[in-house]
Order: C-alpha cells, then structure tokens, then sequence
C-alpha cells in the first residue's frame, strides 16, 4: 500500500518536475570568464515559504503585541510532493515545536539558519562564483555558505551551514549537503537550548541526519530555478522536495547589509543572568 | 597534573618541527619585506583569474609572532637580521606560555607556529611613524576615552549586562578582521574571487568583507557598520581598499569608527600576499599610521566560526557575575587558580551543581 503510494507520488513528481523544468528551456545561461554558467548576483526568494512550507491560511502571529504587522500571511505552501512525510511521532514533535517556536526556532536567536532555509528567508543571497567556489551569503547573521565544485571531501565536523560539494549538470548546479549540526551543545543554559532546527516558522524542522541536494539553475536574466529534496532518516518517511523561483534584486549598487542580529537578541538570551537589559 | 604535563610535552615537539619548517622560507620573505613598497613584488609574475585580475584565491594566514607595535628598545631598529629574526622566532616559539586554565593552545594545533606563522624580519607590524609605535592621540581623543572608560569603571568589576566586557568573548563582530589585527590563534583568511567582487572571509566569527569591485560609490554616510563600507580597485597588480562608514560602537585604538582605512593586498610570492593598510583620524590621531602584514598561504579548508550559537563563556560570565554578587562564588582572587569563570564551570563539570543554588560544598563561599 504505501509502496504504491510512492509510486503514484514520485510519477506524479515526475510529471510537476518535466513541466517546471521546461520553463524557460529555450533560455541559455550567459558564461563566466571560464565558461560556467553565471549564478553571480544577489537572489530573493518572494514567497511565505519562511513562515510555513506547506499551504497555509492567514493567521495571527505569536506576538500580541504586533497585530497585523507580524501576523503570518497566506501561502500556496512550496512543498511539490507534500505533504511533508513524518511519522507519527515526528508530527507530534513538530505540532509541539510549533507551539513554542519563539522558545525553539534558532531563527528568533539569531542561529545561523542552515539550508535550505536560508534561501528562502525574506533576506537577499548574494552568490559570488569562482571556478572552484562558489560562495552564497544571507544578510541574515551574516550567513555563509562555502559550495565546493567537484569537492570530495566528506564533512570535517558537523556544521550549522553544513558542508556542500556540487557539480554542474549541464546548465544546473547540483549541491549535496550535509554535515549539519541537529541543535545547540549549550550546556551552562540548558532551558535555552535548541533541541532540532527549523525549516521555517511553523516547527517544521530537521536534526543532523538531514541530507539537502539543490538543484539551481537560470531560467532568464533575472530569475533562478530552485528546487531542493530534504531527506532525514530521523524525521521523515522519504525524501520530499520543495521548488520556487528566486528573484535577481535589481537596485543598482545593491550589497549586502550588515546585519548583526546577535546585539538584537542579547537581552532575550541572556536576560536572566543580567541585573537589567543592555538597552 | 600528569595529564597536564604529557599535554605541554607534545605541544612543544610538534611546534618544534613547525619551527624548522618556517625557518627555510625566511630568505625570500626578508629578501621581499626590505624592498620599497612600490614594487613590492620584484620580478615575481602573478597569476591571473580567468577575467584578468591578480589572483588572491586561497587560504591565507597573518599569524605572527611579530609584535604590533615596536618594542621602545628597539625605536631605530626598524629590520632584524636574518640571524636576528630567527632568534627572535625561535624564542618567541618557546616562550609561547598558553598554559590558560583550560587551554592548552599547541594541543589544539593552535599556537601561531602550528599554523602558518613564520618569521618576519621586521621589527613590529606598524611601520610608519619611524618607530613603530601608534602615534599620540589628539587630546580630544584623551578626553573621549578618559570619558569611556570612567563610565566602564563605574559598572564596577563584574559583568552587568551581555555589553559589558568583562574578559568574555561577545560574537556580535570580531572586530580583529578590519582593520586587521593579529589574533593569538585562527587569524586565517579564505579568498574568493569572481569578475566584479572579492571576498574575504576571516575565520573568527566568519566575518566576511564582500568588496565591489566595480567602482560604484561608498554607501550613505547614515548607514555605519562594524565592519565598515569597502570599496576596491586594481592598481597594476595591487588589490587596494578604501573603508570609510566604521559603526559608532567601533573603538580602534582610540578612534570611535570616524578613520578611515586604504589597503593595499599585493601578491609577492606564490605563497605571500604583502597587505598594508593606513589608517586616518584627525580628530583621534596625531598623523596617519600604517601597518604591514604578511600573508602566508594555509592548507584549507576553513570551518565555520558558529560563534553566537556555542557562546558558553556568554552565560559563564554573567552566572558568575550574577553568583558573586550574592556571595555564593569566591571574587576572582581569592580563587586560588585564578579564574572565576573556569571556576564555576569545573565545579559543574565535577557535579557540584548547586553552587548556583547556594550550596557550596568546598568552602570557597
């Protein structure tokens, strides 16, 4: 039973796949000096995929307080082959996180946020591609990702942006990921500690058996193919895949900003041990 | 103890080995130092990228032995001799005493000299003025810092609030990457290029400078950043960088993010970037200073730097500031190893917990 259900998904998938890879077929990527395929430039995801994955309806925020301008809008959700797959007991877990994600997401401390959530984080990604390397960096935290082309290596140490190996497929880089780190090791503020890390507001989240390959590709001047499958033994029945197009910011002389989030979340973080906030 | 001492053994052996090693390259690199910034790279052909530009790529170090500023004995003596600069090396590698509570620096692999330092004929890493020291400071800049660090004092000794420095690390920015001071340890460089920009991403805290590199002006003069608003250019061979716009929250020597910074990256050698850099303040510097600093090619890769998300010695700090306070941890003194922090972290370790509770069990209340 469930054997065919994979079948009937991943022909389903396969169906979704040959369509949206067929937009923009007649486009051909404009060169670097050395001949690769142009990623360079600063991308944006424009959807609500950081707040939910999968389809969701309006709702309030977490935060009285801000009304409207933190409430979470409506999504046709990101997820081509959902919904997400956990077992039963991961969805409990997730429903839990979910109701504390202010205590749980990493995002709220400033963590560095991992992949593929750092795509689609309402921050620009700058790419600056060399022959052998191609960096991808958030304005969030600072974030940093170091992509190594025909890399080999398998990760040093687990990683809180993991450690990605890629190679050009024809005009698509194909990114294998792994290597991540699962939570925080805090031992001195074991009530602060992140136990797992979020995919996106919503308490979807992964550990470190989580195994990301992206699959990037230019579909015209000013737009990215983007597609990710998520894997983790731990917390899901197969291996599921999210797609959208990233957007080229286009205001000239663009770069990226610098945003220190550590200084914002210091008095929440460490709050309890100090005689009063730093500001 | 036993361990203590078999740790320090292995240490010094491996830096040992290290030590002859770097002694083999000193030639070429006083033959390069001594000669005149203009043409700092001789008759040495760098390589290119694919789009033209001198090729900086790589993992690159400044670790050094060299100390920032001249010692005053030596004010007219700007360049050791080879014989010199490798004693000075040597001894320098000997005396390294990184025996801190809990670090014992060479068994990490992370003492200068395991990691890329080499010697260096000159002096100190500031060169101009003469002497090799920091220039005085404009009497406004006396009375701003008089100012700042009366109201540091006046929080008293321990830590009140994350902002307060109190010898913990804060990870907000590691403000060692620009303009470049040598760090003890992991003062390592990643380089990547592509057509229009250049990164280099500095290994403590992954600070990352994105440099254009396409001429474009310098950002508003409203939006100041810890790490400054960099512009670069080719000259010849020569990557020079022009940072203005340092945060408000900066204090470089005595400047509160008002000077200005040119550098200069040249690549010398197959294994050597020369990076100069002059740094200008009228209103906190009595005349421009500038600094040399070579950089010598590493082995990669390079890890990630999770600073914020591993900052224990944060919470340390502050639960001991907060436990000294109520008188349920022993001032910093009276701690017969000397270190508060390692203190209330080793009796945790040790299942003493409940020093924070109030039950101390070892009379240091």
């Amino acid at each position: 039973m469930r054997a065919a259900t994979i079948v009937v998904a991943a022909v389903a998938l396969a169906a979704v796949l040959s369509v949206r890879s067929g937009e923009g077929q007649t486009y051909t990527a404009p060169r670097t000096a050395s001949g690769q395929p142009d990623l360079n430039g600063f991308w944006q995801a424009l959807n609500t995929a950081h707040w939910d994955l999968e389809p969701h309806t309006a709702a309030p925020g977490p935060v009285l307080q801000l009304g409207a301008a933190y409430a979470v809008p409506p999504g046709q959700g990101v997820v081509m082959d959902g919904p997400i797959p956990y077992r039963p007991d991961t969805l409990a877990k997730k429903k839990q996180y979910a109701a504390n994600a202010l205590r749980e997401d990493g995002e709220v401390k400033c963590y560095l946020p991992g992949v593929p959530r750092v795509m689609y984080m309402p921050y620009p990604v700058q790419i600056v591609q060399s022959d052998s390397t191609i960096l991808m960096m958030s304005e969030f935290a600072s974030a940093q990702r170091t992509i190594y082309i025909d890399g080999k290596s398998s990760p040093p140490a687990d990683t809180w942006m993991g450690w990605s190996n890629a190679r050009w497929e024809s005009d698509t880089l194909v990114i294998d990921s792994r290597g991540f780190m699962g939570g925080t090791i805090s031992a001195l503020d074991p009530e602060g500690a992140i136990q797992v890390r979020f995919l996106d507001r919503a308490g979807n989240y992964h550990t470190d058996g989580l195994h990301v390959i992206e699959r990037i590709r230019r579909i015209g001047p000013d737009h990215l193919s983007y597609q990710a499958t998520i894997e983790d033994p731990n917390v899901y029945t197969r291996p599921w895949t999210i797609s959208m197009p990233l957007y080229r910011r286009l205001e000239p002389g663009l770069q990226l900003g610098e945003f220190k989030c550590e200084e914002f979340v210091s008095d929440l973080v460490y709050g309890k041990y100090q005689k009063a906030p730093a500001r | 103890m036993r361990r203590a001492g078999f740790r320090i053994r292995v240490g010094r052996r491996a830096a040992g080995a290290v030590v002859a090693a770097a002694v083999v390259s000193l030639t070429a690199i006083i033959g390069i130092a001594q000669d005149p910034p203009a043409a700092p790279n001789g008759s040495y052909k760098v390589p290119r990228t694919p789009d033209g530009h001198p090729d900086m790529q790589g993992y690159w170090t400044n670790l050094t032995y060299t100390p920032f500023e001249r010692p005053r004995a030596l004010a007219s003596k700007p360049f050791y001799t080879e014989q010199e600069a490798m004693e000075a090396f040597k001894r320098a590698v000997a005396d390294t005493t990184d025996q801190i509570v809990h670090y014992v620096n060479s068994d990490f692999g992370a003492t200068p000299v395991q990691t890329g330092a080499r010697p260096n004929p000159r002096t100190s890493l500031v060169i101009d003025p003469p002497d090799g020291r920091v220039p005085a400071l404009t009497p406004e800049a006396e009375k701003r810092n008089a100012a700042r660090v009366a109201a540091d004092k006046s929080r008293g000794p321990l830590a009140q609030t994350w902002k307060d420095d109190r010898g913990t690390v804060w990870c907000v920015f590691h403000d060692r990457a620009v303009p470049a001071v040598v760090a003890p340890y992991g003062s390592n460089y990643h380089i990547v290029q592509s057509r229009d920009w250049i990164v280099l991403t500095y290994e403590w805290n992954t600070e990352h400078r994105i440099i254009p590199l396409d001429g474009r002006p310098h950002a508003p003069a409203a939006v100041r950043t810890y790490a400054g608003d960099s512009r670069g250019r080719w000259e010849g061979d020569t990557l020079v960088v022009e940072t203005t716009n340092f945060s408000p929250n900066r204090n470089f020597y005595g400047s509160d993010g008002t000077f200005t910074l040119v550098e200069r990256f040249t690549r010398t050698a197959d294994d050597t970037i020369v990076h100069t850099y002059t740094v200008n303040d009228p209103s906190t510097w009595t005349r421009p200073w500038t600094v040399e600093l070579p950089m010598h090619r590493i082995n990669g890769p390079m890890l990630e730097y999770a600073c914020n998300e591993n900052n224990q010695d944060g919470f340390a700090t502050l639960k001991n500031a907060r436990a000294q306070e109520e008188g349920r941890l022993a001032p910093m003194d009276a701690v017969k190893r000397g270190d508060a922090k390692a203190t209330i972290t080793e009796r945790e370790e040790q299942g003493a917990a409940k020093v924070l509770g109030g039950d101390t069990q070892d009379g240091n209340k």
